[in-house]
């Protein structure tokens, strides 16, 4: 071989290792100077994340009685469904599932490339279905039954508008948490209403995660890993489910056999009772309901039903106050020193206050006679507070009224979507008749919500002190510790003569003697004080029938609001059902 | 006659090598193809040891026949090749866009790997009859026609990355024969000027795209960047000692493409680490330094020119696989010798060593 061969052989050689060179550089840059983000990338792909469910926090009552809980329910899930055999299982799943096949092929195709993922078919099947899947295991390839927490509202009605539900987040609420930065899947359970909404932060855990690792198809290969959910918190509410089921059972009582009885106006109502000693809402009810178990078959019916049943109406109703506010214009004129509890007025049945005025009555022009301020709200005497809402002023009053929570809200914060109601007052701009003041003294005019009458009532029976009303007494972990517990709060406190709240109280417990337009509260165990109230509604229909109160009257523990619509006068129906609560509540007296 | 002097020039070294390449392939096609449509886990691999033995029989056959015998054929084997390249052209298998095979029932033949060989063979026998003759800048010409029917039919199947295996044997070749550097210099840069333009407008989109893609990998994140990037991953994430054997997540959990053949180096960076990947281009730059060698102890021209073809081949093939899997060189689906699975270019590849080891171990003149 020639020297000049050898040389060009040498040449190419240098050639060769140069080459082999570059290669093994490009390697060490790539697996070793760049190891880390390599490897990253290598566990991001075959690793992906599939959300565990918490279970939702439960809800129990004062005294430790399960409200909201949580069953386990079945869910059909495709995981992986070999393509040759989907036809013969769309089809069975179809029939069996009652979906369109079209459906179930929607939702394989929205997996595609996440078949890792169960495909979430049909939530909370039957035990039929899921043994109907189990006995034709073999022919169902690929279709897993999954066990998930269903929120379970343990007494069904019991309490439904104050507990609200749950159903799967709303794509415009998907998107405002996502613009308050908390991230919900589409397939999550949210609070819609109630407490389920108001504390929804507290209620709906943490999700765990289930590492799994995937092929480049996104089959799932294994489970690498989990972490598990953390629970929700529970909740202690202040509702005495004992009270609750007498009212809510006592209040359909009262208006079914009403209704039974030809007064086929009747079909709502709404009691609510508080602790006036700290704004703890003991009971809440407002008729009709609905069983928020099964509302998702029930919900066309519930939308249809002209008693608007999925309405809260003890939180959000407004009603016609009717003679429950002649506490405030007997409080305005006490402590305005217009009279003092022996002051008389006479009462003749009907009068005229104002020249161009029509003349007043009392109810059926009954003519009272000479009364002081304990007889007028014992006998309901219309007179007797015209004569006061006179010598006050409509702007004295509206001040007063307003002092007491008339036109304003109480300022719950545990339920969503309160109303201030409405206060007749003299307004800029227009126009006041001398005679208005009458119709305002005797409780017309005004729009109250039944929580807002209860806060009344309790500030009647605790002598002005405005308490927050509040549903949730305590947030608990899973582990028992306390991470929310809630407090008495004053709003308000006027500040009254002790002599004030003492006169407007004996009226009150005289309401319930003989002579009182609710004697016949006088039978039981307890000694209740309150007042009637028979308050106009529309044109050509009955009455709402009121009866606010509290007892026992001499230390008062319930201070109640009830109001039944069109029940007539109020010792028609809301003393009849005042009776029947109290009676079943304090039975073993 | 076998004589014992071919025994003690015999090239053991060069042999084990392959053999150690082999092993390691068999190591990891095993692993790439756990998971494979036979359901067979072994399936492969079996397969590739069965035609791994075959293909020795055929590498004694081809090393046991004096090399001149192949010098005296060469004419021939030329024109058998072209036949069968033809009749690639009109029997042709599809697949994958592409007519590569003759489908012969139990064997897919891939007529282009062999003729890779028999090229270097025949344009080895072309260069011997000009030796000393490469004054004039045209004199390279008809070499370069010699290869230019062969690799216009394979690029037509089309089948770019073989057919620029020409191109470099016959750069290899000619330099070696001593042509002047200058003229090679001049051929390769007008080459390039011309030949890239003019290919552009032949070449189909996919190809571009296969070709370009290593540029810049997010232009196309669906398809061919995806794999290189899998491909990346794969390597980068092996780091330098691997995750083991059989435990790359990139390659069980299919996230490579064609990792029992074009990207299997992937499988097997990923799998052994820098180390490994370092050990088999050591193997590889072994064995082509023992082919150099050999052509530098030829007894004859030929050898020396069919030494240095097969080197030029071997190391093509080599830095353009490797190089595709590390993001460096463009796509070209050009197998990695000895490593990716598969007969015909495992073959062609052994047939080739054979040649070297024959030239190797006929190194002197017999006495008769």
């Amino acid at each position: 071989m020639s020297k000049s061969m050898l040389k060009r052989l040498r040449i190419f050689m240098l050639l060769v290792f140069l080459a082999m060179s570059v290669l093994a550089a490009r390697l060490y840059w790539l697996q070793v100077y760049q190891y880390d983000f390599y490897f990253a990338r290598a566990e991001t792909n075959r690793i992906r994340e599939l959300p565990v469910t918490a279970a939702r926090g439960e809800i129990f009552d004062r005294n430790g009685e399960i409200l909201v809980a949580n069953r386990p329910g079945f869910t059909v899930s495709l995981l992986d469904l070999p393509k040759r055999e989907q036809p013969a299982v769309i089809a069975y799943l179809s029939e069996l599932l009652e979906m369109a096949e079209e459906q179930i092929r929607e939702a394989i195709a929205k997996q595609q490339f996440r078949a890792f993922a169960p495909i979430r078919l049909k939530r909370d099947v039957s035990a039929e279905v899921v043994a109907k899947i189990g006995e034709r295991r073999m022919d169902l390839p690929g279709v897993i039954i999954e066990t998930e927490p269903i929120r379970y509202y343990a007494k069904d009605n019991f309490a439904a508008h104050v507990l609200g539900y749950t159903s799967t987040i709303p794509p415009e609420l998907w998107q405002q948490k996502r613009a308050e930065g908390q991230a919900y899947r589409l397939t999550d359970q949210i609070g819609i209403t109630g407490i389920e909404s108001t504390y929804e932060n507290y209620l709906r855990g943490n999700d765990g995660k289930l590492f799994v690792e995937v092929n480049k198809h996104g089959r799932r290969i294994r489970v690498l890993g989990k972490e598990d959910p953390v629970p929700g918190h529970s909740l202690h509410l202040t509702i005495d489910a004992r009270l609750q089921e007498i009212v809510e059972s006592s209040l359909a009582e009262v208006i079914q056999d009403g209704i039974a009885a030809g007064n086929t106006q009747m079909g709502r109502g709404a009691v609510v009772a508080l602790d006036p000693r700290n704004g703890e809402i003991l009971a809440m009810a407002s008729y009709p309901d609905y069983n928020p178990n099964t509302l998702r078959e029930d919900i066309l019916k519930l939308q249809s039903d002209p008693n608007d049943p999925l309405n809260h109406k003890a939180l959000r109703g407004g009603y016609p106050v009717g003679s429950t506010f002649k506490m405030a214009v007997a409080v305005a004129a006490l402590e305005e020193g217009l009279i003092n509890a022996g002051s008389i007025i006479t009462c003749t049945g009907r009068k005229q206050f104002f020249p161009g005025d029509v003349p007043r009555a009392c109810f059926d022009n009954r003519v009272h006679g000479a009364l002081n301020v304990r007889d007028a709200i014992a006998r309901s005497c219309n007179i007797f507070f015209f004569e006061l809402g006179v010598r006050l002023g409509i702007d004295r009053l509206t001040t007063y009224a307003e002092s007491l929570g008339f036109g304003k809200v109480t300022g719950i914060t545990d339920l969503a979507g309160e109303r201030p109601g409405v206060l007749l007052r003299r307004q800029p701009g227009r126009r006041w008749n001398p005679g208005d003041v009458l119709t305002a003294s005797i409780g017309q005019g005004h729009m109250i919500s039944p929580l807002q009458l209860a806060n009344y009532t309790a500030m009647l029976a605790n002598g002005g002190i405005h308490y927050r009303p509040y549903l949730v007494k305590e947030v608990i972990t899973q582990q028992g510790e306390t991470v929310y517990r809630a407090q008495p709060e004053i709003l308000n406190n006027p500040g009254y003569s002790d002599r004030t709240w003492q006169a407007v109280q004996k009226g009150m417990e005289a309401t319930t003697l003989p002579g009182g337009t609710g004697s016949s509260l006088r039978h039981l165990p307890v000694r209740v004080a309150g007042k009637t109230g028979s308050a106009e509604s529309s044109p050509g229909k009955m009455p709402h029938s009121l009866f606010v109160g509290y007892a026992p009257a001499e230390a008062p523990e319930i201070a109640i609001a009830l109001i039944v619509e069109h029940g007539g006068l109020g010792y028609q129906a809301a003393v009849p059902l005042t009776n029947l609560i109290f009676s079943r509540y304090y039975a073993d007296r | 006659m076998f004589d014992k002097k071919y025994l003690r020039n015999f090239d053991f070294i060069m042999l084990a090598t392959v053999c150690a390449i082999m092993l390691i392939s068999l190591g990891i096609i095993s692993s790439a193809t756990i998971i494979n449509i036979t359901g067979d886990p072994n399936y492969f691999v079996r397969r590739q040891a069965v035609l791994f033995i075959i293909g020795f029989f055929v590498m004694l056959v081809v090393i046991t026949t004096d090399y001149t015998q192949f010098y005296r054929f060469a004419p021939h084997l030329y024109v058998l090749n072209l036949l069968l390249l033809g009749a690639v052209l009109v029997f042709g298998r599809d697949a994958g866009g592409a007519q590569r095979w003759i489908s012969l029932k139990v064997f897919d033949l891939q007529p282009s790997e062999f003729a890779k060989v028999i090229v270097i063979i025949s344009l080895a026998r072309h260069l011997v009859s000009r030796e000393g003759n490469f004054d004039s800048p045209f004199s390279p010409i008809p070499f370069f026609l010699h290869i230019a029917v062969p690799m216009a039919v394979i690029f037509l199947q089309p089948d770019l990355g073989t057919s620029l295996v020409f191109i470099v044997i016959v750069f290899g070749m000619l330099f070696m024969a001593g042509a002047r550097v200058r003229h090679l210099l001049f051929y390769a840069v007008s080459g390039i000027a011309v030949g890239l333009p003019l290919m552009w407008k032949v070449l189909k989109d996919y190809q571009k795209m296969r070709l370009l893609v290593f540029l810049n990998p997010e232009k196309d994140p669906m398809g061919f960047g995806w794999q290189l990037r899998q491909s990346m991953i794969a390597i980068g994430s092996g780091g330098l000692r691997g995750k083991g054997l059989f435990e790359g997540t990139q390659s069980q959990l299919e996230f490579l493409p064609a990792q029992h053949t074009d990207f299997i180096f992937s499988v097997l960076a990923e799998e052994l680490g820098f180390v490994g990947a370092v050990v088999l281009l050591l193997l590889f730059l072994l064995l082509i330094y023992r082919i150099v060698r050999t052509a530098a102890v030829a007894r004859d021209t030929f050898g020396s020119l069919v030494c240095i073809g097969v080197a030029s081949m071997l190391t093509f093939q080599v830095l353009v696989n490797i190089g595709m899997t590390v993001g460096i060189m463009p796509v070209t689906g050009l197998p990695l010798p000895f490593v990716s699975y598969g007969g015909n270019s495992l073959w062609a590849n052994m047939i080739a060593v054979g040649l070297v080891l024959n030239i190797g171990m006929r190194r002197h003149r017999l006495m008769f």
